[in-house]
């Protein structure tokens, strides 16, 4: 009993040291991963253009605030976290920065005063940046961003996840890799959408899936589960590579209309990822689109011929798909319009085939195709049910003005209605997912609209 | 129950409400729940007799009753008025925008003899001209028949109803349009979107093969003299 005791002491206090360890040594800060001469400056616009690359903008800004001025609330699995204010008023932004200060807050998730990030700020991914994109940040967010003053919420996190000293353990086992970016494409333009797509564009942040601890289990393109699929604020992010890859089917061109608009010829960007178009992609140049579109597709072992444009100029007039050989019976069926066809089946002839079709292929750049959708097809359902229930808008951006909008179903269909709907679409046309039931489709209902679900806190002095 | 707005001017007190014609019109409803099955469930409707009504007065409620049991009987193909509930549209109608006129230009001058292609001339809006052409119809009937029209045989109000399309019945000037108001209220309430209280169970629209609120027929463009099988779907949902 007593060697019991007295070893159960032992490891107390050593857990005792470790933990005051973690809290009191000080961490140290990443050096630049390169050497810029010191007079070194960014080209006029390139920190604006690396802040558009790296989507600062959609996590620091809450609905109806100033620009940068955070209190965003990020959504995790163990609580609520409300992104920072980055504009650079000295109090309560990130004014006075050193360029130290600031790399470190990228490459090494840590604040100013040595504290420890939070890591839904993707420093995993931020880490890869090249040193003059950095400098060309902390020029931006210091001189061209204007100042707001202003707190963001604390934290809405239970006990141990809201000791920010556990994080210092995380990033032992998360940030393994060095800072900087290294191509491995053997090809500029290549390396190109391999930087874009590895560090500023932070795509593994949700397209590769997580590890125990909930670090990214693919942060570089040399790793087997980079951008093999993950999830996000219960959504899925499609796998872009390997069996599962959503556009191994796309051609290059269309990959780049979509990441360029938001919508291609069998699919529109919702939820997060039409925030990323919305906000960081249609920005991005023609070229860089081209080379993310490229890299991805090379790296997925496919052809990558480079499109002239991202997508076509001018006005467009493309004619809807007919029915392929996997989709040919279903829409037979649907088309027969008999009354003896199954409910899901009705339900969509009263209220979805106006714009989906009995294709189930859509019309390119406007209504989305449900045959081989991911998010109908995703084994997370609440995506696909919370859109039939409220709708969903694809932003206009400016190469494609229109915004596409969904009305909702709430009013109108039934959870009995909704379930054999879902249920129909997740096995029409060839797809193969399981049904859904009524009541999975009660419990989405109770939850309320994303929009409600969303609590931005931040509080202007 | 609502209760519904005293009629302020009774011309003369009104013989008892048709209670026969109650009597028809439930059982006419029960008929309608088994013939015309939809998602709606027939039960989950209060009968016509108990219906909480929001503009029409109870005399008034058993007139309208009665006529558009004439209008569009129950005996005919099809289902009738009161199978369809259309009595509920035209009260419902009569106490929104409709009945009060409210988007329409009612300021003076008004010459309600002015020639029928000049348009609307009455003072009064649709809702308080029931109000107003009712009690005098009924004694019309009264006086020519012994009993208010609720009360008449179905032939002898199809000749009441024959003498108030003709302009035979005395009315006002300013009332003159009511029974073109009465028979066109009647068929909105017979053919618009279950919605609105009418086509109850969307059964007009099953009777004439109208598919309702799909808008979508787009590979039927090309299909000629072939019937279209589906059944209609109401705004709100409803299958049948």
């Amino acid at each position: 009993m007593k060697t019991v005791l007295r070893l159960f002491t032992a490891l107390a206090l050593v857990a005792v040291l470790f933990i005051a360890g973690l809290i009191w040594i000080p961490v140290s800060r990443t050096p630049a991963s390169e050497a810029l001469p010191a007079d070194w400056a960014p080209e006029p616009g390139a920190g604006e253009y690396a802040m558009r690359a790296g989507d600062c903008m959609a996590c620091h800004t809450a609905e109806g605030g100033a620009d940068f001025a955070g209190g965003r609330a990020i959504h995790s699995p163990l609580g609520t976290i409300y992104t920072a204010n980055i504009t650079p008023d000295p109090e309560t932004g990130i004014g006075g920065w050193t360029l130290d200060q600031f790399r470190a807050a990228l490459v090494d998730g840590l604040s100013a005063d040595g504290s420890h990030l939070y890591p839904a700020m993707p420093y995993e991914n931020y880490r890869l940046l090249t040193e003059g994109d950095i400098r060309a940040l902390h020029t931006y967010f210091m001189e061209e961003v204007q100042p707001v003053r202003i707190d963001v919420p604390e934290p809405d996190l239970p006990f141990p996840f809201n000791q920010r000293w556990g994080i210092r353990a995380l990033n032992w086992l998360i940030l393994t890799h060095d800072s900087g970016f290294n191509g491995i494409m053997g090809d500029k333009v290549l390396d190109r959408g391999q930087y874009l797509v590895e560090g500023p564009g932070h795509c593994a942040a949700c397209h590769s899936p997580r590890t125990a601890y909930m670090g990214q289990d693919g942060i570089t393109a040399d790793q087997p589960a980079f951008l093999t699929g993950g999830y996000i604020d219960g959504q899925q992010a499609p796998a872009l590579r390997g069996p599962g890859s959503v556009i191994r089917d796309w051609p290059t061109p269309e990959l780049t209309a979509f990441l360029a608009t938001g919508r291609n010829f069998a699919a529109t960007a919702n939820g997060e990822m039409g925030l990323v178009v919305e906000h960081s992609l249609q920005y991005l140049t023609d070229a860089d689109i081209i080379a993310m579109a490229r890299f991805l597709k090379a790296l997925d072992g496919q052809p990558h011929d480079p499109p002239e444009m991202t997508v076509p100029r001018g006005p467009l007039a493309r004619p809807a798909a007919q029915a392929d050989a996997r989709g040919e019976a279903t829409a037979r069926m649907l088309t027969e319009s008999s009354p003896d066809m199954p409910l899901g089946a009705r339900v969509f002839m009263d209220n979805c085939a106006q714009c989906h079709f009995v294709t189930g292929r859509g019309s390119p750049e406007i209504f989305p195709a449900l045959q081989d959708n991911s998010l109908v097809l995703s084994d997370e359902i609440t995506p696909l049910v919370s859109i039939i229930l409220w709708g969903a808008t694809v932003e206009g951006t400016a190469q494609r003005p229109m915004p596409l909008v969904m009305q909702g179903y709430e009013a109108r269909l039934s959870d009995d209605d909704i379930a054999a709907l879902t249920s129909f679409l997740r096995e029409a046309w060839g797809n193969d997912a399981a049904p859904v039931s009524p009541e999975a489709v009660r419990d989405i209902r109770d939850d309320g609209p994303p929009e409600a679900r969303q609590d931005d806190g931040a509080l202007m002095d | 129950m609502t209760a519904p707005p005293q009629n302020p001017k009774p011309h003369f007190p009104l013989s008892h409400p048709g209670r026969r014609q109650f009597l028809r019109v439930s059982a006419a409803s029960f008929a309608a729940a088994g013939l015309w099955p939809s998602t709606v469930a027939a039960q989950d409707m209060p009968p016509l007799k108990d219906y909480p009504r929001a503009w029409l007065t109870e005399n008034e409620w058993v007139f309208v009753l009665a006529a558009v049991a004439r209008l569009i009987p129950s005996d005919g193909e099809g289902p009738g008025a009161i199978e369809a509930r259309v009595p509920v549209f035209i009260d419902r109608e009569l106490a929104g925008d409709f009945g009060a006129a409210t988007d329409w230009y009612m300021e003076g001058p008004h010459q309600p003899d002015a020639p029928p292609e000049l348009g609307w001339q009455s003072p009064l809006s649709p809702a308080d001209i029931y109000r107003a052409a009712i009690p005098l119809f009924d004694e019309w009937c009264v006086s020519r028949h012994g009993t208010a029209f609720a009360d008449l045989d179905a032939a002898m109000q199809d000749e009441a109803l024959t003498a108030l399309e003709g302009g035979d019945v005395p009315l006002p000037p300013e009332l003159r349009d009511f029974f073109d108001i009465l028979l066109t209220n009647t068929k909105e309430g017979y053919f618009s979107d279950p919605i609105h209280g009418g086509n109850h169970g969307m059964a007009a629209w099953v009777h004439i093969g109208f598919p309702g609120a799909r808008a979508h027929y787009r590979e039927w463009v090309g299909r000629h003299n072939i019937p279209y099988p589906l059944g209609p779907v109401s705004i709100s949902g409803e299958r049948a």
